[in-house]
């Protein structure tokens, strides 16, 4: 993978997360961030520091990235299941999840 | 790489726990500062923003700044900060782009008006969330149109650049319309950013300006040109001019201004000058048709489209032109007198128009019936026209097409149909035509019988069976006949022997232009043939009559004449019956011959002269030796004859141009022709009216003949005096204009 095609996120705890920009593009601010012109320090290292943005959340985060390439439109065209590999895959984290969160 | 590994499902599966929601935890801003301290930051970023110094900044922080800042309530706070910080930048570039000298100034704006762009947009991202959501629910003006609206106000209307930029403009736009090359990239940059700021600024700060000074520009220059121009070049001036004005929309003006520049160089250098062109002296649209100046027309036709009226002006002239040329070429006494070439005239005038409206006028319909109803206007002023028409007609079928093919003769044809559309006496038309398809049919002399059917088709498909009923009646006549004589020779050939061959065309009396002549005094050998035939024909029809219209035949003869020299000798059959006198005879004067056959005096006198007084078909010999022939004139059998020619053509009955009185006599007929029809169309409209004022009838009238004819209203009024007369209509007892039907 090249390095231009990628970025680095970092959390408030420091750990790095190395995603494809086309799926950290996927929000609309980071997108913002990436293109802006003039090119900010972010554009210009290819990483984005998140001080207020955990671990866990930014995980999830970039999980929801590649869930939202690859599923969101057919999940908001089939709103109830999605068949992949043989496992029923939905994203919005469980209510579970979310209670877990500190 | 991340990948979504865990399903859901087996969180349901854990344990579960208790859940506890709490409330959602405002972060509280303790500094009282804070508002102060993160405004600083995100300023701070703007001036570096500005001063192209953005790299050293993180998008990040001065997003999450300006999000909590609006989080926290201080959205006010950081839109008038940035109102504040964009005027205060703007000013000094305002500043500037007012100091650049000269013709750096356009480039000077130019190169500010990208960077603000540049700046605006970098400001918007760090600043989105205020854009989403501060901005909507507080009805303020979004960053980006803020930005604009900033640089319109304070760039573009500071008091030294509003003026200086629209003088700028114009200044280059004058200077490329007096043919220098300008920055048109550069023209195109800045016009763009005048349309970005919004179309009032483009139109009160450009636009109308530009319109104005167009307007003023296109006055002096076509007055100018108006004066030292011919119409052709003018109008070159014109359409080069409305060219360059369309370039200059297409390359650096709003698409929307085109209609109007247009519309000012059309006024300005059309609309003002139209009448001055189109009857410029020499030049005009007259002098331009004279001479076949296709392009100049289109030209013209292009240019004046433009403008209201245009068309109209230059239709009228053309129309009042060939009026006036086809009414000279009408009334022209010169050309009377060859009927053919009279009418090959009006054909090549309607040719060369024809040409003209295809060619430049874009083949427009408007100017087709304008030529149409200038033609149908002179044609008829001329009462003979229709006679000529049908001698051309004659003259081209008879002498033939010479060395054209059958399409060509459809062609001719069609073009003469069109000539006998225009006439409004077509019935008599149908008169002369009827008299000179009898000559051609009965001297044999038409050329080709498919182009003659061909023509009658037209006719027919014009004005209806009704019209061309007696014309086919005569081409069956003539076909049926062939088949008699063949019955006849088939039948009696053996018993005829070596006597003269004797070819009869039987007519039906009302089909053909027959005037009732008493039949001459036939010799003695073609008395018995015709004897033959007589009983023939009678013997296979029953209840019909024969009478022999010698007036109307043709006869060859074989003659030796003096050193034995043998010629066959092409004559009418008058001519023959005086030739055979001389079989017995050396001389006889007018008088013995016209007692020996009968032929009336005005007829043989006639064909005397063609007999005794043509140079090189003079067969006769007359004392004494004159033109005029008199009674006692005594005629000799001219021994002397010689001809390069075996076969003489005799007296030829050529179809000519009427003679005045011949002329006067046909018009009489038609009159009395005109009559019942006039009378049968008041009776067909008062079957069913009933009842109808005299206008009325009039009108209906005129509308039912004129497929024919032009009736004359006082004709009408006699037919109707006629028919009341004769109790077909009454007049009503108290409206004494009011007429009634009497069934």
């Amino acid at each position: 993978m090249k390095k231009e095609d990628t970025v680095k996120l970092i959390s408030a705890e420091g750990f790095e997360f190395v995603v494809d920009k086309e799926a950290a593009m996927v929000s609309q601010t980071i997108h913002n961030m990436l293109t802006s012109p003039g090119s900010f320090s972010e554009r210009q290292h290819g990483e984005v520091t998140f001080p207020e943005i955990s671990t866990t959340i930014l995980e999830k985060i970039c999980q929801y990235f590649y869930w939202h390439l690859q599923f969101a439109r057919l999940y908001w065209e089939q709103p109830i299941t999605l068949t992949c590999n043989s496992d029923v895959i939905e994203f919005p984290p469980t209510t579970e999840w979310v209670m877990g969160l500190p | 790489m991340i990948y979504v590994s865990d399903s859901p499902g087996k969180m349901s599966t854990q344990k579960k726990r208790a859940f506890q929601i709490e409330a959602f935890k405002h972060r509280v801003v303790v500094d009282p500062k804070y508002a102060e301290k993160t405004w600083k930051v995100l300023e701070h970023a703007i001036h570096e923003i500005y001063n192209h110094n953005a790299s050293g900044l993180s998008f990040e922080e001065l997003y999450r700044n300006a999000y909590n800042m609006v989080l926290h309530k201080f959205g006010e706070k950081l839109y008038t900060g940035l109102v504040t910080t964009m005027t205060a930048h703007l000013k000094e570039i305002s500043q500037s782009i007012e100091s650049a000298q000269g013709e750096i100034f356009l480039d000077e704006l130019n190169r500010k008006w990208v960077d603000h762009n540049k700046a605006l947009q970098m400001i918007r991202d760090i600043l989105m969330y205020m854009d989403r959501t501060f901005i909507p629910s507080n009805h303020k003006t979004p960053v980006h149109e803020l930005g604009l609206n900033l640089w319109r106000d304070v760039v573009i209307h500071s008091s030294k650049t509003q003026a200086r930029l629209l003088d700028t403009l114009l200044e280059l736009v004058l200077r490329e319309r007096n043919g220098e090359v300008i920055n048109r990239g550069l023209m195109r940059n800045i016009i763009k950013m005048l349309m970005d700021l919004g179309l009032p600024v483009y139109q009160h700060d450009f636009e109308k300006h530009f319109l104005d000074v167009s307007a003023n520009f296109y006055c002096c220059e076509s007055q100018k040109f108006i004066e030292t121009c011919d119409c052709g070049d003018y109008l070159k001036k014109a359409e080069r001019r409305l060219n360059e004005e369309l370039e200059r929309v297409s390359h650096y003006l709003d698409p929307r201004s085109e209609s109007k520049i247009t519309n000012v160089v059309e006024k300005e250098m059309i609309e003002s000058h139209m009448h001055t062109l189109v009857h410029m002296e020499n030049s005009g649209l007259v002098s331009m048709l004279v001479d076949d100046k296709y392009e100049d027309l289109q030209r013209m036709y292009n240019l004046f489209r433009r403008v209201p009226a245009g068309l109209t002006i230059v239709k009228e002239v053309m129309t009042s032109f060939i009026r006036d040329t086809g009414k000279q070429l009408i009334m022209d006494p010169e050309r009377l007198r060859d009927p053919v070439d009279f009418v090959q005239r009006l054909l090549d005038l309607k040719d060369k128009y024809d040409k003209v409206i295809t060619m430049s006028f874009n083949n427009d319909k408007t100017f087709q019936n304008a030529l149409n109803s200038s033609f149908e206007y002179f044609i008829n002023l001329n009462a003979r026209s229709p006679e000529f028409i049908s001698l051309f007609v004659d003259d081209k079928l008879r002498r033939g097409l010479k060395g054209v093919g059958e399409e060509d003769v459809e062609i001719v044809l069609d073009k003469v149909m069109m000539l006998f559309r225009y006439l409004q006496e077509k019935d008599v038309f149908e008169k002369y035509y009827k008299q000179h398809l009898a000559k051609r049919l009965l001297s044999g002399k038409t050329i080709s019988d498919d182009a003659e059917r061909s023509l009658i088709v037209k006719l027919k498909t014009e004005c209806g069976y009704q019209f061309t009923s007696k014309l086919e009646g005569m081409f069956t006549d003539m076909k049926t006949s062939h088949d008699t004589m063949q019955g006849f020779y088939a039948g009696q050939g053996t018993e005829l022997g070596d006597g003269p061959t004797l070819s009869v065309q039987v007519l039906t009396t009302g089909s053909w232009p027959t005037q009732p002549s008493p039949p001459c005094n036939l010799p003695q050998e073609i008395l018995g043939v015709c004897d033959k035939f007589r009983t023939y024909y009678l013997g296979t029809h029953n209840g019909r009559r024969l009478s022999w219209q010698t007036n109307m035949g043709t006869a060859d003869l074989k003659a030796t004449f003096g050193k034995g020299q043998k010629h066959e000798l092409n004559v009418s059959t008058y001519q023959m019956c005086v030739l055979m006198l001389f079989n017995n005879v050396e001389q006889l004067t007018c008088k013995e011959i016209e007692q020996a056959t009968a032929i009336p005096m005005s007829d043989l006198r006639r064909c005397l002269q063609s007999l005794a007084c043509v140079k090189g078909k003079n067969v006769l010999r007359k004392e004494p030796m004159s033109k005029d022939i008199a009674e006692d004139d005594a005629f000799f059998f001219n021994d002397k004859f010689t001809s390069k020619f075996f076969k003489v053509k005799i007296g030829t009955v050529v179809a000519q141009r009427e003679s005045e009185p011949e002329n006067l006599e046909t018009r009489q007929r038609v009159e009395e022709d005109r009559k019942p029809q006039i009378e049968a169309a008041i009776v067909r409209i008062m079957k069913s009216r009933r009842t109808l004022d005299h206008n009325n009838i009039v009108a209906e009238v005129t509308k039912q003949l004129q497929s024919r004819f032009l009736p004359n209203p006082v004709v009408i009024k006699k037919r109707i005096e006629s028919l009341i007369e004769r109790e077909f209509l009454e007049r009503d007892k108290v409206d004494r204009k009011l007429y009634r039907y009497l069934a």
